[in-house]
């Protein structure tokens, strides 16, 4: 298979116009580097700079709102935590501080129960306990997995996640109830009120989009009584509708996501029922024939009592503005789309190919999201390689509206479009892509676009066409935004794209939501919260992701280079423990032990200093954010390929958006600081290894530490995602018969020496500077088009510049890259002279 | 006349026999350390020994934790 994220050849060199003041001076050895912002892989998006200041003091205003909301329902806040509880003392308690839960009474049967319970919120669950797969269950409704080793798991109750469980219909007293039969003891006070105040106000207004009328909805008459006693939301009511109306709660009745086993049997009678609906409220009888459907199912959570709902209509301008008044007098309001019902934007045909089976874990994400009929907003986590992608195609499929995707380069929407392509049944014509190469409007009256952030927030120098597209995009209603890689993008710019787009529901589809700079709580506000996320262990059981054996590796350092390490300056710091030529020696066993099992190996590096020098002394391929287009897809079809080539050297660029499925091992030797996420997506290239289901199979995850440097404290910092997720690190303090390798690089000291001269003189200059290129097979050709432009002034013979001057090269240390060149064209021989070489060869033979 | 000075002899890991070098040559002025035996061994002047010992976990501290701001990108 060719790579995932393959680009056509053409995009390479296209330059663009947002770009130019950031390519204005690319050194001639060095790569474009451009200032490292928040933004990963940057190739064509810089979300800074383009806003006007207005906008930012806005955005900043928002953001303080933000925060401060998120700090009052935090459960430490006081007005949880100011419950007196009587605290028993004895010679035990001042070891475990403000941890000293001993007063808590166990109940009589506790062994039996599988919870404990800190008045923060934190539950720690008992995985050996019979009762342990209900309990999780249940956990994952209320609560946000913290850690899940493989015996005891963390949970954590946070707003959001209570938030999530009441909308899908769980109530506080249920919550309580079920949490105090599990617990092993009683439920702590400061607990039970967090729940009550949480629950109360959460998600009993909501939001919803009918006949594209936006009302504000409710079960309790009461609390919308409430909110129309206030002045300002009052003032937003549209007059002339009826105070408050009445209708019935949708169920999950006749809607049947795609892909799952009932889809296919029930697709037909789903459509017709779809049709046949009655338009506007669903009437009792139309509640009926949903039973009916349902019951058919033989659905064992056949709830028949329908609630009543009340609701009363907003003007669209002032949903903003109630939104935020709603989270003002403490009512955050939960947005759904009703899509079934929705009349005024046109049908999108698509469903997935009859053949598409979703797996058991998907159809559990999307049935969160699609919980009472209606699409709620939020958030999806399932790791790398476990089909992120068919579940946004799974949820557009469902929805059956317009779709806007939007991603974070203009690579991944090229494969975006692809994979809906090959999963669902669209006509090629109704969904197009826009971005700075392409800017196509669907046919029809409806479609999918795909596009970028950086498109749809980049407000400056925007052409005449990508404006044209602009203004189409923000005149249209959207049925679903999909997000891809939420986490990366930074929070101001989510608010821009949510206030210029207009779409009914939002998912959000991550690896790792987790961010250093902890602006993730936010995106809770402005998307949703998350819906479900993956247990990552459960998952590599079953086969889906690969199950990967995790090394921490330790190379001392050589007495020479740690003297060095102490004067340097922390650059220098970083080329040193990456350069460490015990590090180099571990890295070269590995190599060799995993070449001769037939392995395929990933080397990633983000120093760039280091990865050069390895590579070439190494002999193998490798990429970074120089590399050019057509030598990156050389390289790349090698490494798949080529039974030679088994190698691959990668910077940081190769982090996300690879897909390698015949890569089964991974080393690291050098990486960002304590970047959890970098950890968490580079173990991601080898999970969706192509060998996963062959017995006994196991991807290797290798990380070389150099001893007794800041490394170690990173390298620590880095892993705590992995291990909540419960992969376990082994400690190699050293390795086994590393020293009886053959040709083992700096063996003596005398060579060691002369490599620590060799980096130091280099690095004089300070580091290289990766190429913030988009991503592996983006378009670095931009910036090289410029270095050619200028004119060389050389001091020379007339002579030896026309080669009279007897001189020959051999290139000793080349890089591998170039040989494959080379033997491609050897390949391509005219058969003339195959044929000769044929004849010599066997001469030879004799 | 022979001179003699009381001396410790440490024996420690390469990596702090160098922080300690690092530490005698930049801050106490060559002032600590009698003789640089090998990888692994020094001998001290003996009223130093506390000084070092104070500054050595100074050093141990910033190496594994260092002050610098962790930014998140990558």
């Amino acid at each position: 298979m060719p790579p995932k994220r393959k680009a056509p050849a053409a995009q390479a060199g296209a330059a663009k116009a947002g770009r130019v003041s950031a390519m204005s001076t690319p050194g001639p050895a060095t790569p474009r580097s451009l200032d490292s912002s928040v933004v990963s892989d940057g190739g064509d998006e810089d979300f800074d700079e383009d806003v006007t200041e207005a906008q930012v003091v806005r955005e900043g205003l928002l953001e303080q709102e933000a925060d401060e909301f998120v700090n009052k329902w935090d459960i430490k806040s006081n007005r949880f935590q100011s419950v007196n509880e009587t605290k028993a003392n004895d010679a035990a308690s001042h070891l475990f501080r403000k941890r000293d839960f001993s007063h808590y009474e166990l109940k009589p049967d506790h062994q039996n129960r599988p919870l404990w319970i800190e008045p923060n919120g934190t539950i720690v669950l008992e995985r050996f306990s019979p009762q342990a797969e209900a309990a999780t269950d249940f956990l994952i409704t209320i609560a946000e997995p913290k850690s899940r080793p493989s015996l005891l798991h963390e949970y954590a109750l946070t707003t959001h996640s209570l938030y999530a469980a009441v909308s899908v219909g769980l109530r506080p007293h249920d919550i309580i109830n079920t949490l105090d039969r599990f617990l092993k003891t009683s439920l702590p006070e400061a607990v039970r009120r967090y729940i009550q105040d949480c629950t109360k106000s959460y998600g009993k207004v909501k939001l919803v989009l009918k006949n594209n009328k936006y009302f504000v909805e409710s079960l309790d008459t009461e609390m919308l009584q409430k909110l129309l006693a206030d002045d300002v939301i009052r003032a937003t009511r549209v007059h002339g509708s009826s105070e408050i109306t009445t209708t019935y709660a949708p169920t999950m009745g006749g809607l049947v996501i795609p892909g799952t086993q009932n889809a296919a049997g029930l697709h037909q009678a789903n459509l017709k029922h779809a049709n046949g609906g009655k338009p506007g409220e669903p009437g009792v009888g139309d509640a009926a024939a949903e039973q009916d459907v349902f019951a058919a199912l033989n659905e064992e959570d056949d709830d028949d009592d329908k609630e009543a709902v009340h609701s009363f209509e907003i003007s669209d301008s002032s949903v903003e503005t109630v939104q935020k008044r709603c989270l003002d007098i403490g009512f955050p309001i939960l947005e759904e789309y009703d899509f079934r019902n929705d009349n005024v934007n046109p049908n999108l045909e698509i469903d997935l190919r009859p053949n598409t089976q979703i797996r058991p874990y998907q159809e559990k994400s999307l049935s969160k999201m699609f919980g009472n009929g209606r699409a709620k907003s939020g958030i999806i986590v399932l790791p790398c390689g476990a089909g992120k992608t068919l579940v946004g195609i799974t949820a557009a499929c469902t929805i059956k509206k317009g779709v806007i995707v939007l991603c974070t380069s203009s690579m991944s929407v090229v494969q975006w479009r692809q994979e809906f392509l090959k999963w669902s049944n669209i006509n090629p014509d109704d969904i197009t892509i826009f971005t700075a190469e392409s800017k196509n409007k669907f046919s029809g009256s409806t479609g999918i676009i795909v596009t970028t952030y950086s498109m749809v927030t980049n407000s400056r120098e925007r052409s005449h066409d990508s404006k044209k597209m602009m203004d189409f995009l923000r005149s249209r209603e959207w049925g679903l935004m999909l997000l891809d890689e939420v986490h990366v993008v930074p929070a101001e710019v989510f608010r821009r794209v949510i206030s210029s787009i207009k779409s009914h529901s939002k998912l959000g589809l991550t690896a790792t939501l987790l961010r250093e700079d902890d602006k993730i709580s936010h995106l809770n506000f402005l998307i949703g919260p998350k819906l479900y996320e993956a247990n990552w262990m459960e998952l590599s059981q079953q086969g889906h992701i690969a199950k990967v054996q995790c090394a921490e590796v330790w190379c001392p350092m050589p007495t020479e280079f740690y003297d060095e390490y102490l004067r340097a300056n922390s650059h220098l710091k970083r080329t040193l423990y990456a350069m460490n030529p015990r590090k180099f020696q571990a890295c070269q066993y590995l190599i060799n032990y995993h070449e001769s099992r037939g392995d395929k190996i990933i080397v990633f590096s983000d120093e760039l200093y280091a990865l050069k020098q390895y590579a070439l002394k190494l002999k193998k391929v490798f990429i970074y954010g120089g590399t050019g287009q057509s030598e990156r897809m050389q390289v790349l079809e090698n490494f798949q390929h080529n039974p030679e080539v088994n190698t691959l050297f990668l910077s940081k660029i190769g982090d996300t958006s690879l897909d390698l499925p015949e890569a089964t091992v991974l080393i690291q030797i050098s990486s960002h600081f304590g970047s959890r996420r970098q950890e968490a997506q580079r173990l991601g290239r080898i999970l969706r290894a192509k060998r996963r289901n062959d017995e006994g199979f196991n991807a290797f995850f290798y990380s070389l530490v150099s001893k007794d440097t800041q490394e170690m404290y990173y390298s620590s910092k880095r892993q705590a995602f992995l291990v909540d997720q419960g992969y376990a690190f082994k400690v190699i303090t050293s390795l086994a018969n590393l020293s009886e390798t053959p040709d083992l690089a700096f063996a003596t000291p005398q060579e060691r020496r002369e490599l620590l001269q060799k980096t130091l003189v280099e690095n004089e200059k300070g580091p290289e500077q990766d190429a913030e290129t988009d991503d592996l097979f983006g378009q670095s050709g931009r910036g090289r088009g410029r270095k050619k432009a200028g004119v060389r002034r050389i001091a020379g013979t007339l002579g030896e510049l026309s080669g009279g001057q007897d001189m020959a090269y051999i290139e000793q240390n080349k890089a591998m890259n170039k040989g494959l060149t080379k033997k491609k064209k050897a390949e391509t021989q005219n058969s003339f002279f195959k044929k000769m070489q044929r004849e010599k060869d066997k001469l030879k033979g004799k | 006349m022979p001179r003699a000075i009381r001396g410790v002899l440490i024996e420690c890991e390469p990596a702090i026999k160098s922080i300690l070098v690092h530490i005698d040559s930049n801050e106490l002025k060559n002032d600590a350390i009698i003789e640089d035996l090998d990888d692994t061994r020094l001998v001290v002047k003996e009223q130093m020994v506390k000084t070092l010992k104070s500054r050595l976990n100074e050093k141990l501290k910033e190496t594994y934790r260092p002050e610098q701001p962790l930014e998140d990108s990558d």
